[in-house]
């Protein structure tokens, strides 16, 4: 844990290459985080970057779909991609003697063929992906909550696209999105674990030095939300789901670690006050809060499930947790207990470098700088009552957007 | 890769297992207390998982409060589940927190409160649990496919019937507990960071009770199998395929993991190539090895629009049945390579490691040291995998669909069909 060392460097087109080097792993993990998701999307090409993230692994002009899985699952690699509002990252984990191999192989993937036919076949992937995240409601109700949160801000937008959007998107439409924000000023390269940093740069350059630049940008404003209250109803649903969002600070605002211990207090799966209130007297069966820092902008999502009976009593208890927290705020001793399992959470993230992947690079994106394991440890220990209070009295949770997905009501 | 596995069994005749594991600053444990859906009386399944809630619910001198609060207090991660032979009770935390962490546990497996006012919310927490499942079909799908699967009551769900669960009593329920969790048959894993001796000193005086022996002989019935449908008005149909398949004891067990390797060991396993990138059919198609003690089987998940549930399930099976036909060696190289980096990466995550030893504990009554396990793997072969696949025929799926659409399964006229 102590004999971690950072290292950095950036190549003359822009890419960017972090590495936290930990001699002692038995792994090594690396990703190539590329700034863009769905908020840099405009409608016409709604679901553009998650496809997008699909394509990446079709091949190269010189590698097909099947040879791109034979050759990682070759290395033994635990890999995968994911999208969000604002990220897309591709990352594996292997056995530290095929990590140069694997970057390699992510690299050439970076610079893809984009073919018609594996877009033609991949489209059908994703609207089934689209339609099994109908079939979980936990997942469709914070997905439209987002967006009736955040109505006309870029964040609002959905990952995953709509059955439309996907059908009338085109290949040549992908491949110039592709172009603009797949440069190398807009990526970070990142690596954990058991590796040698000068390999790692010298295979960067080598493979990603030719890659253009360009002039890619993103619109950050804060948003507050739309405070909008809205229930849907699905006849093939048993219980009541409901989202709440409410506003937050950002990743590059010092205070998003007093925003997460508030969120862990409020709404953590054992001990917070969600928890006592609702879960323990067994009135909702799951009810949980979670803080999301994104880039400009943050937001407090909750999500509770509940028997169609029980609605009423759920918005009743919310209300007096949110006024109570208000009028009193956190007391030191909740924060201890929220402190301690964030530390323990950050402790058992780090066992592998796998855990670390994400941490390097998103600190990288957001904030263009390293932040140790240590460091986020001293920065959760020096939270205090008023500084989680502050962000009560600014922001307010109780005041919330909701949306709701449930059975008809007779 | 570490070789060295400590191990105590108390004085009370519960074992104690441990591995350490370098340069981390947590540890992790896992109990396994001999209290699993099979092991519950008929009439009262579900009661595990209310077990599971009830025993945190007050335990020791502390009531349900003071005990969450110490576990908060301490930063545990908690991770409770029941299976069929066992309520597993984990916990990953700071190394330094072990000590406490496990005075805890100790008064929640040894001394609940099991109170009659807090069993009612356990029990209703249980029923709502049991509610939400028909809004996860994905999760459902696979509960069901299980208890079709494996001869009754070993199959069961751990999450209930509702009209037993309604039923269910805090007296009965508490009896359960008192003659379910008897220390010998219970097992106790820790991994990471910890000091053995002091563990156990501190563990055998916690645990200095002895408790007389419950006859708890369960006899396996009758298998199910066959095809059931279950009608939902949701978005895709969700498959659920299962086969039977030699156990974790047998000399061919290394043989079946590589085989569901080639299957879906990666992107380049037969199932995802041949369902999802070179048909579409699927976002989720996949398969793993899936054990209990005395029966195994390899267990099949897909979710597909309705137009493509056929055509879905007859490719996963068309690929199941083409295994035989012979694997290549660039195959059976790139499976073998899987499998030992997926066993050296969980070796680095304590409660994954946790989880390991306890579960080779029961299964094998030893633990298989991590580089074992990988020259096993090394040994097997295309030839080996054949060997094992012509003796082991896949001649019966259990199939179970949730969803808008029913499907044809027609593998074998001797497994009737139902539909629900």
């Amino acid at each position: 844990m102590s004999n971690m060392e950072f290292k950095h460097t950036q190549l003359d087109n822009g890419l960017t290459v972090v590495g936290e080097i930990n001699t002692a792993a038995q792994s090594a993990a690396v990703g190539f985080f590329v700034r863009t998701g769905s908020r840099d999307e405009t409608s016409e090409v709604s679901g553009v970057s998650h496809f997008l993230e699909h394509m990446m692994f079709k091949g190269t002009d010189n590698l097909s779909a099947a040879e791109v899985n034979e050759a990682f699952d070759r290395l033994g690699a635990k890999y995968n991609a994911f999208t969000s509002e604002e990220n897309t990252v591709y990352y594996a984990a292997v056995l530290p003697e095929y990590l140069l191999a694997v970057t390699e192989l992510w690299s050439r993937l970076m610079r893809p063929s984009l073919r018609r036919q594996d877009f033609d076949i991949e489209k059908n992937v994703i609207k089934e992906e689209i339609a099994m995240y109908k079939d979980l409601p936990q997942f469709d109700v914070m997905d439209r909550c987002k967006t009736l949160h955040f109505k006309d801000h870029p964040c609002g937008h959905t990952v995953l696209g709509t059955e439309e959007s996907i059908t009338a998107l085109t290949a040549e439409r992908m491949r110039n999105y592709f172009s603009n924000r797949y440069a190398p000023n807009n990526m970070v390269l990142a690596c954990c674990g058991n590796f040698d940093f000068d390999s790692i740069c010298s295979l960067a350059e080598a493979q990603c030095g030719k890659w253009k630049p360009s002039d890619v940008s993103r619109e950050l404003a804060f948003y507050t939300g739309s405070k909008d209250k809205q229930r849907i109803e699905k006849p093939n649903l048993v219980r009541e789901h409901i989202c709440l969002v409410s506003p937050a600070v950002p990743m590059q605002d010092e205070r998003r670690f007093a925003a997460s211990l508030l969120a862990m207090i409020i709404g953590d799966s054992s001990g917070s006050r969600y928890f006592w209130q609702l879960v323990e007297p067994a009135i909702a069966e799951v009810a949980a809060m979670q803080y999301e820092s994104m880039d400009g902008v943050g937001a407090l999502y909750s999500y509770i499930r509940c028997g169609g009976e029980n609605v009423s009593q759920v918005a009743r208890i919310l209300g007096g947790i949110f006024e109570d927290l208000r009028k009193r705020g956190v007391s030191e001793d909740e924060l201890q207990k929220a402190r301690n399992k964030v530390l323990s959470a950050l402790t058992i993230k780090c066992e592998q470098p796998m855990g670390r992947l994400t941490n390097l690079g998103f600190n990288w994106v957001y904030l263009q700088r390293y932040r140790s394991m240590a460091d986020d440890v001293a920065a959760v220990k020096a939270v205090t009552p008023t500084d989680v209070n502050a962000i009560v009295a600014e922001f307010n949770p109780g005041d919330f957007t909701q949306l709701s997905l449930g059975p008809s009501r007779d | 890769m570490s070789e060295h596995i400590d191990k105590r069994i108390l004085d009370n005749g519960m074992v104690v297992l441990a591995e350490p594991i370098a340069n981390i600053g947590s540890a992790a444990f896992t109990f396994l207390v001999p209290s699993g859906a099979a092991t519950l009386p008929d009439g009262c399944c579900g009661a595990g998982t209310v077990i599971t809630d009830w025993l945190f619910r007050g335990a020791g001198a502390r009531n349900s409060r003071e005990l969450k609060d110490a576990l908060d207090g301490l930063g545990i991660h908690r991770a409770g589940s029941v299976t069929s032979s066992h309520i597993s009770l984990g916990a990953a935390l700071e190394a330094s927190n072990l000590c406490g962490a496990l005075e805890l546990y100790s008064d929640v497996i040894l001394s609940p409160m099991l109170e009659a006012e807090q069993f009612d919310l356990s029990r209703q927490l249980a029923l709502q649990g049991l509610m939400g499942l028909d809004d996860d079909p994905r999760q459902k799908v696979m509960l069901e496919l299980y208890e079709k699967f494996y001869p009754d009551p070993l199959g069961r769900s751990p999450m209930g019937k509702s009209d037993e669960l309604e039923k269910l009593g805090a007296a009965e329920t508490a009896e359960i507990v008192k003659s379910n969790f008897y220390l010998p048959d219970t097992i106790l894993a820790i991994a990471g960071k910890y000091d053995f001796d002091r563990v156990c000193s501190q563990l055998e005086k916690q645990f200095s009770v002895t408790r007389p022996r419950t006859d708890r002989q369960i006899k396996p019935g009758e298998r199910c199998g066959g095809y059931t449908h279950y009608k939902h008005d949701g978005a895709q149909v969700h498959i659920g395929l299962m086969t039977p398949t030699v156990t974790i004891a047998s000399a061919d067990y290394y043989n079946a993991m590589a085989a569901v390797s080639v299957l879906s060991g990666g992107m380049s396993g037969r199932l995802f190539t041949e369902v999802r990138e070179k048909r579409g059919l699927c976002y989720a198609v996949g398969a793993r090895y899936n054990a209990l003690k005395e029966y195994a089987g390899i267990s099949c998940y897909a979710g597909t629009t309705p137009e493509k549930a056929q055509e879905t399930l007859d490719v996963i099976k068309g690929e199941f049945n083409r295994l035989f036909e012979g694997i290549s060696a660039d195959e059976m190289q790139r499976a073998k390579v899987g499998l030992k980096s997926t066993l050296i990466m969980q070796s680095e995550s304590s409660s994954a490691r946790a989880g390991g030893i306890a579960s080779d504990y029961y299964l094998l009554g030893r633990v298989r040291p991590l580089d074992q396990i990988k020259s096993k793997i090394d040994a097997t072969g295309v030839d080996s995998v054949l060997g094992f696949l012509e003796k082991n025929k896949f001649t019966d799926y259990t199939v179970v669909t949730i969803g808008p659409k029913q499907v044809e399964h027609n593998q074998d006229p001797d497994w009737g069909e139902g539909t629900r």
